[in-house]
């Protein structure tokens, strides 16, 4: 008889705990979405606009305002429209935006593309420069470059990003002529590229369509840019502070004590362990770019979610805001539960 | 750090070569580029929008059985009616059309379609519908009244006598578009008359056909090859979503759109001193005005509502914030149209002698009010002077700017102002909503009368006057009818007081000829020509 435990093989009680998880996890997500809806429902009837004034102009007479009222189902009683809107949403049924007249969740899948394209870009832009300038700025803290990275971090955090991007449309558009004056792709290459993904960059280069992907680059840049200065702002001021605070432990003098070179202390050791603080750092930068970049779309006219649910709003289009603001609530839960994983990834502690 | 920054230095001269092609070419010779703010059109669905934007488009998409010309709007001429028969008794339009039209789809174009269209309007009953329905057309009698007869004549037969010219304006509207029924027919969903398609799809036979359509983004129109009336010199029309004047005006000014639309004030100021851009005004049918509700008991009082006329500062703003969006006007038919009396704006700013009207109407020590706008250019700097004006005169106004169209609609105000827009060109256009008001009750709820919603039980001779107008068939009689309604609304001290006639301006730059802004909403491309810059 052999001694020793036996390979791990997970019973059934294993199976029910983890079924019990994910439930738990699941319900949480429905009960926080389910939430969100009944807020912006209610918000959504409590704004002064009026949707059918919105559909037939000012000067239309009763009649026609009565039978667009009841087209729009106005007329039943806000429990019964809600309780439609969450059945409809549970076949997966967005209804219509009457200011496009196309199913709200065509419109998502076309403008949520060019939203996360550009907090894509603009999330590269800030992770990659900001990280290392933080990272730089603490190892050399007090030193010119740390001046440079706090005048980043100010100037980044203190501009107005739309007054920012109206600067750059001033300077690079209408005075140097280096970038176009905004949307997604130039006008005339409009229709030659469209899907698979909705990233307007990466399908023009699928389809081998240079000069699409080359348009679609150009428009991109500036906008990307701008949202990338202002994160970079953010991300670097906080990779700086999680730097100085690994920094400051007592591992880090051991390390050194023990001969390791100043690039090995610094990124194999203190930056391995701010990998998780950073972590969330950049999940909530993301979700504050996917939800939060109206400014910078309206700006340079970029065709995206947040443009589209302002739009939405101002016209009291109540399907095609619930919808936008379900999407962005499945994002955001989305991107903390990646974040939970990649936290037990990174960190041997929670596992 | 060396190598930062010579990676910085890579990475800039990456973006500036890639930018270098991103040049500011002109817009190509034969495309036209229109700048415009979309967020109010609202589908392309002839019978059912009401809408400035939209309605341009949908005038080159589809044709019409008439059509009035953008440099004489009271001329109606033929479109696909050829010609036109009116009956003695004045009540039965005979149109014969033409036989050589194909709809986009390849479809021939029938009286059959005509009728379809007809009624497809009335029956829907949406906004526009009051076109035709004002006329005594119902969703009952519309069958037996508008009929086809073979494939080129189409009879439509009205309850009552009109003046000709009124129903023949009307059928000059974008509303009634005439739509490839077959095509309809086959994508009707339910009872919804095809609206879900129409909204979003072309089924006309006009001098372009809808490319793409992405509400809030972009419209590409291409010329239609097989047009009647021969192809279009555009061979491509794109209209581009730019909400913000400021991007349209930068735009403009570098020759990547050829027409901005809806400018600010100051945008537009600035690019009348551009010499390649023009600045085009069309004049509208509709008035910046005043509603005082006369359900509020001072000022149902006739010297408080006269009072009101002296607090608008008409030099002032005609020389300043209305430059391009109106002309003054006090008087109630629109300029250029029968009965017009242009010159005659007796009034002008005088807050001391509003303040001796509200003495003498028994305020003395003056009043509050409560006073309604809407925060946009440029109806909320008139309310903005009105205010001051009035705190001289005594007068305080609680100024609360919001979206208050359905306030105004339900009579729950005292004092608002913002501007209407009609779309036949004759005094009747206005008049009837202004000055008519079949009955005054709360519980009539007649909101589509701007006299209702003013709450104003308009004398019965003035009304009478307004009915008897549109059915006048001689003409000049008529301009003698309308030219003593005019004096008389002029005396009433109206609780409707017109100020400016509006106006719509467009920046448009000089190489493009032939694109006429239209006050009737029937803006065309197909005149549309470029030349080099």
């Amino acid at each position: 008889m052999t001694v020793g435990s036996p390979p791990y093989r997970p019973d059934g009680r294993a199976w029910l705990s983890a079924a019990r998880k994910v439930g738990t996890s699941l319900s949480v997500v429905a009960i926080t979405l389910f939430g969100l809806l009944v807020i912006t429902f209610v918000v959504g009837r409590m704004v002064p606009a009026d949707p059918v004034i919105a559909i037939i102009g000012d000067q239309a007479d009763q009649a026609a305002y009565d039978r667009v009222y009841q087209e729009l189902g106005l007329d039943r009683p806000l429990v019964v429209q809600f309780g439609t809107y969450v059945r409809d949403i549970a076949t997966l049924d967005f209804g219509r935006s009457h200011l496009s007249r196309n199913e709200v969740a065509t419109d998502l899948a076309r403008v949520f593309p060019a939203t996360v394209e550009l907090a894509t870009a603009a999330l590269l832009i800030g992770t990659l420069l900001g990280v290392p300038l933080g990272v730089v700025a603490a190892v050399r803290r007090g030193t010119w470059i740390d001046q440079v990275a706090r005048v980043v971090g100010l100037v980044g955090y203190s501009t107005p990003i739309f007054w920012l991007g109206m600067i750059v449309i001033l300077i690079f558009y209408a005075g140097l002529g280096w970038i176009p004056a905004g949307n997604r792709v130039g006008l005339y290459y409009e229709g030659l590229v469209e899907g698979p993904t909705g990233f307007l960059v990466l399908d023009a280069v699928l389809a081998a369509e240079w000069d699409v992907a080359k348009s679609a680059l150009g428009h991109l840049v500036a906008p990307a840019l701008v949202l990338g200065w202002a994160n970079t702002a953010y991300i670097s001021r906080m990779s700086r502070s999680f730097m100085l605070e690994q920094l400051n432990q007592e591992y880090i003098l051991t390390a050194r004590a023990k001969g390791a070179t100043n690039n090995s202390v610094i990124w194999r050791h203190a930056f391995a362990n701010m990998r998780v603080q950073l972590l969330t750092v950049i999940a909530l930068a993301y979700c504050g770019l996917l939800d939060g970049t109206v400014l910078i779309e309206t700006v340079f006219g970029w065709p995206g979610l947040g443009q589209y649910l302002t739009t939405a709003l101002f016209f009291a289009d109540m399907n095609a805001v619930l919808g936008a603001v379900l999407l962005i609530g499945l994002i955001s839960v989305g991107i903390n539960l990646l974040c939970d994983v990649a936290y037990r990834l990174l960190d041997p502690r929670t596992k | 750090m060396g190598r930062n920054v010579k990676l910085g230095g890579v990475a800039l001269a990456a973006l500036m070569v890639l930018h270098a092609p991103a040049t500011l070419a002109q817009t190509p010779d034969d495309q036209l580029v229109i700048g415009l703010n979309m967020s109010s059109m609202r589908g392309l669905d002839p019978q059912e929008l009401n809408q400035f934007e939209s309605a341009e488009v949908v005038a080159n998409l589809y044709d019409r059985l008439l059509t009035l010309p953008a440099d004489d709007i009271t001329s109606v001429e033929p479109m696909i009616a050829e010609s036109w028969e009116v009956s003695e008794d004045g009540r039965t339009f005979t149109f014969t059309l033409r036989d050589d039209v194909t709809f986009h789809s390849g479809n021939p174009l029938t009286a059959a379609d005509a009728e379809y269209s007809l009624r497809r309007l009335v029956k829907m009953g949406l906004a526009p519908a009051r076109d035709l329905t004002q006329w005594g057309l119902t969703a009952e009698n519309v069958d037996e009244m508008i009929r086809a007869e073979g494939d080129t004549t189409l009879v439509v037969e009205l309850p009552e006598v009109w003046n000709s010219d009124l129903v023949l304006y009307s059928l000059a509207s974008f509303s009634t578009s005439i739509v490839d029924s077959q095509l309809v027919e086959e994508n009707v969903e339910g009872d919804d008359y095809g609206r879900t398609f129409l909204q979003t799809n072309d089924a006309g036979s006009g001098p372009y056909t809808l490319r793409t359509w992405r509400a809030n983004d972009l419209l590409i129109a291409e010329a239609y090859e097989g047009y009647w009336g021969g192809a279009p010199a555009m061979t491509r029309v794109l209209m581009r979503h730019i909400p913000e004047s400021s991007a349209q005006r930068l735009q403009i000014e570098n020759g990547d759109i050829d027409i901005a639309t809806r400018l600010s004030s100051s945008d537009l100021d600035a690019l009348a001193e551009n010499d390649a851009i023009t600045i085009q005004t069309t004049p509208g049918v509709g008035f910046y005005y005043i509603a005082l509700n006369q359900e509020n008991e001072i000022l149902a009082n006739p010297q408080v509502r006269e009072a009101f006329r002296y607090l608008i500062d008409y030099e002032g703003l005609a020389d300043t914030v209305m430059r391009y969006y109106g002309n003054m006007q006090q008087t109630i038919v629109p300029a250029g149209m029968p009965g017009a009396m242009e010159d005659t704006n007796p009034y002008a700013l005088d807050p001391a002698r509003a303040a001796e009207l509200l003495a003498e109407a028994g305020y003395p020590d003056g009043i509050s009010l409560t006073y309604y706008a809407t925060p946009v250019t440029p109806e909320y700097e008139i309310a903005q002077s009105i205010q001051a004006n009035a705190a001289e005169a005594g007068i305080t106004l609680d100024l609360q700017p919001g979206d208050h169209i359905g306030d105004f609609r339900a009579r729950n105000y005292e004092v608002f102002s913002a501007r209407t827009g009609d779309r036949m060109p004759d005094p009747h256009a206005v008049l009837q909503s202004y000055a008519q008001n079949p009955d005054n009750s709360r519980e009539a709820n007649l909101a589509g009368f701007m006299a209702w919603r003013a709450a104003w039980d308009v004398p019965a001779e003035m009304q009478a006057l307004v009915d008897e107008a549109a059915r006048e068939l001689d003409s000049d009689r008529r301009e003698e009818i309308y030219a003593e309604l005019n004096q008389m609304y002029l005396e009433s001290s109206p609780p409707l007081i017109t100020s400016f006639q509006r106006t719509d301006a467009r920046a448009i730059r000089d190489r493009v000829e032939g694109y006429e802004g239209h006050t009737t909403w029937l803006t065309s491309w197909d005149e549309v020509t470029k030349s080099a810059d």
